[in-house]
């Protein structure tokens, strides 16, 4: 239970600490303000080094990572009277190979902040470098809470939502189905990872509280193949709404064999699963009406939003009714979150961002937020979006906006016959 | 709650899967049983029958059964020619260079694979129309009885292969005693050549089958591994029939036990059956010291 009095004190006197040091550290260093609005001598540098998979089980995701964090690098370099230089690797979805990475661009070069790659595997894998090295760390695509809470996080910043926003979100997809129609029965699939459980433990409270029943919990090896006794089991307790935490691979795997088993929910939520564009090319029709929390889906409005289209269609073009990949807009807001730090910080210096990062809110493309001081999202400022597959595209169906991309969301599930 | 209709559900569901991993596991048993090679690359050698079942279905819109055909064929050259220009340069050289050799090769066919289809997960599709199949209250999908019977009739042809042809009667012999087959006319270097080739295009095969039920990705050949070991070391090196009846009770054991203790137990069960056996029944259920049937 979150004492919210005392959480908004605390941040209120953050804040105000920060905006004094910041003042104080501006006076003391004056020749490292890099606010826009300066006098347009780009005499600094702000080096990034940022690891994405371009390989590997998670490159379908890594090119759409890296066009959000060039996007993101080129609106930094408009906004910011220094040049801003990206050094990215690949890290083969591999952690090893994120902490390799940056072990070697750190080394050959001043770096001022670490963009984390994706997946909780790898971006815990360059926040453990960063926390290492004392240099500020932002990343999304992660919704695990648990590192946060316990790893005693100073330098990782995550703006994404997390395990608890999920579920929330989940809650609210929910209720835009008219009572009358309103699924009761959740099933809960969940992945025998840290945050399989965390993300299980949040769902069961969060729909028991709101009066939904969860009539199913349970558990699969991440890596398994064969869902067969679970769809036997949903079927058996009569699952309406399933929700789990699947790998791609796994998720895209268990629609096949529901298809093959004749059976579908009503609701299906598949977090992370969804996510990519593989769902969609290997499953083509049968994977429309899953739903997913990606941290940006097309839909969202304000933020900047308008501005990454624009910026997205000029340097990536679109095709007719083709809309842009979620991770896009993660990474992306990624590189907002970065440089709204590095103007309200108005210097790099790694204690000056993190002072900024503690104490000030952000807007981007997911929403307006602060962070708590281990790095989560301060609780309940997130809506984290939920999106639906629909025609060959992720839309925005939860919450309920009209922004390019946005659908009404689509319920119930036809039986597979009647598809 | 474990209701009967969830129980026989699941103990079907275990069959039709046992099936399959019977012939992942067979190419494994019969090169093992007959030329006492490990071949640490088999899992792989699937997952390359599984790409080509996949690249005839997603280019030319080849149904995955010929696919099977395909896979089998390409296996088997390889295989041969594996013999043939590599291991049986090294046979001879002691227990560790064939498993130097396998595993080194293992691990080029997945960076290759890697390197050719990435990360994603990819599948064929038996693309049969219809509704799964309802026995009572129980359903199951068609493309798992279809793999089920493609798999039966594999392991069967295999066994009638061995039993039947002279080939398959050479094969034995050289199993039995390779000193005395050659002493009788009997091509050695020639049966091995053809039973890795045979051994291999089992995998493809069974690659190209498992294509239709579970995505396919370059790093799928471990696990696959594994569990033909499980099932070879169950039924017995070098026994077909064992390997049939060791793939349904692995199948079976891990459907109805993840049913009683939860999907994270599938693999616990698994290895606990092969950890098990190894200790009580060291050759397996049908197994014997003499190899091949």
């Amino acid at each position: 239970m979150v004492d919210s009095d005392r959480s908004q004190s605390r941040r209120t006197y953050l804040k105000t600490l920060g905006a004094a040091g910041t003042v104080g550290m501006s006076g003391l260093a004056g020749c490292t303000l890099l606010g826009s609005g300066g006098d347009g001598d780009s005499s600094e540098t702000i080096t990034i080094a940022a690891t994405v998979p371009e390989t590997g089980q998670f490159s379908s995701l890594g090119a759409a990572v890296k066009q959000g964090y060039e996007l993101g690098v080129a609106r930094m370099d408009e906004q910011l009277d220094a040049d801003v230089e990206l050094i990215m690797q690949d890290d083969e979805s591999d952690p090893e190979v994120v902490r390799q990475n940056l072990t070697q661009i750190t080394s050959n070069n001043e770096v001022d902040m670490i963009w984390g790659s994706f997946s909780s595997l790898l971006v815990t894998a360059g926040s453990a470098y960063a926390e290492s090295q004392g240099i500020p760390f932002i990343g999304a695509f992660f919704a695990y809470e648990a590192p946060h809470r316990n790893s005693g996080y100073e330098w990782t910043y995550s703006p994404f939502p997390k395990s608890r926003d999920v579920a929330r979100s989940t809650r609210g997809l929910l209720e835009l189905i008219p009572e009358a129609e309103r699924p009761t029965n959740v099933g809960l699939w969940e992945p025998n990872s840290g945050w399989g459980e965390e993300q299980a433990d949040y769902w069961e409270e969060t729909l028991t509280d709101a009066g939904y029943d969860v009539v199913l919990r349970e558990t699969f090896s991440l890596g398994n193949q064969d869902f067969a006794t679970l769809i036997s089991q949903s079927e058996s307790a009569n699952v309406e709404a399933l929700l789990s935490t699947p790998t791609p691979p796994g998720g895209i795997t268990a629609v096949n064999q529901m298809q093959a088993n004749n059976w579908s929910p009503d609701v299906l939520k598949f977090v992370r699963a969804a996510d990519p564009t593989a769902w969609w090319s290997a499953l083509g029709d049968s994977g429309a009406y899953a739903c997913m929390c990606p941290g940006w889906v097309p839909g969202l409005t304000g933020g900047g939003n308008q501005a990454m289209w624009s910026a997205y269609e000029s340097e990536y073009g679109l095709d007719d009714g083709e809309l842009i990949r979620t991770p896009v807009g993660g990474a992306y807001n990624v590189a907002q979150t970065s440089l709204q730090a590095i103007q309200g910080a108005e210097s790099t210096d790694a204690g000056a961002l993190q002072e900024t990062l503690r104490s000030q809110d952000f807007e981007t493309v997911i929403g307006t937020f602060g962070f708590e001081d281990n790095g989560l999202p301060a609780e309940g400022d997130l809506t984290a979006p939920t999106g639906q597959w629909w025609e060959g595209n992720q839309h925005t169906v939860y919450p309920d906006v009209d922004g390019r991309g946005a659908i009404d969301f689509q319920y119930p599930i036809p039986a597979w016959s009647e598809r | 709650m474990v209701t009967t209709d969830l129980l026989v559900q699941s103990l079907l569901n275990g069959l039709l899967l046992g099936g399959i991993y019977a012939v992942a596991a067979l190419g494994l048993s019969l090169v093992f049983g007959i030329m006492d090679i490990v071949n640490l690359a088999h899992g792989h050698m699937l997952m390359v029958g599984a790409y080509v079942a996949i690249i005839l279905f997603t280019s030319l819109g080849l149904t995955p059964i010929v696919g099977m055909v395909v896979a089998f064929a390409v296996l088997f050259v390889l295989g041969m020619a594996l013999q043939r220009f590599v291991l049986e340069r090294v046979v001879g050289e002691g227990m560790e260079q064939p498993i130097i050799v396998l595993f080194g090769l293992a691990l080029m066919l997945q960076s290759i694979g890697r390197l050719a289809f990435g990360g994603n997960a990819q599948a064929t599709d038996i693309g049969i129309p219809g509704d799964a199949i309802a026995i009572g209250a129980a359903t199951l999908s068609f493309s798992r009885v279809v793999t089920f019977v493609l798999s039966v009739a594999l392991i069967l042809g295999t066994w009638a292969f061995l039993k039947y042809t002279t080939t398959g009667l050479a094969i034995r012999a050289t199993a039995q005693n390779s000193s005395a087959a050659q002493y009788m006319g009997i091509d050695t270097d020639n049966i091995y050549v053809l039973t890795l080739g045979i051994g291999t295009g089992l995998a493809g095969a069974a690659g190209a089958l498992l294509s239709m039920l579970f995505p396919i990705t370059p790093f799928v050949g471990w696990s696959y591994l594994l569990k033909a070991f499980a099932v070879v070391v169950l039924g017995g090196v070098g026994s077909v029939a064992g390997t049939l009846v060791g793939g349904l009770i692995l199948g079976v054991s891990e459907n109805v036990g993840v049913l009683y203790l939860g999907g994270g137990f599938r693999d616990i069960i698994s290895f606990g059956i092969f950890v098990l056996v190894l200790l009580v029944r060291p050759h397996g259920l049908f197994g014997s010291s003499g190899g091949g049937e």
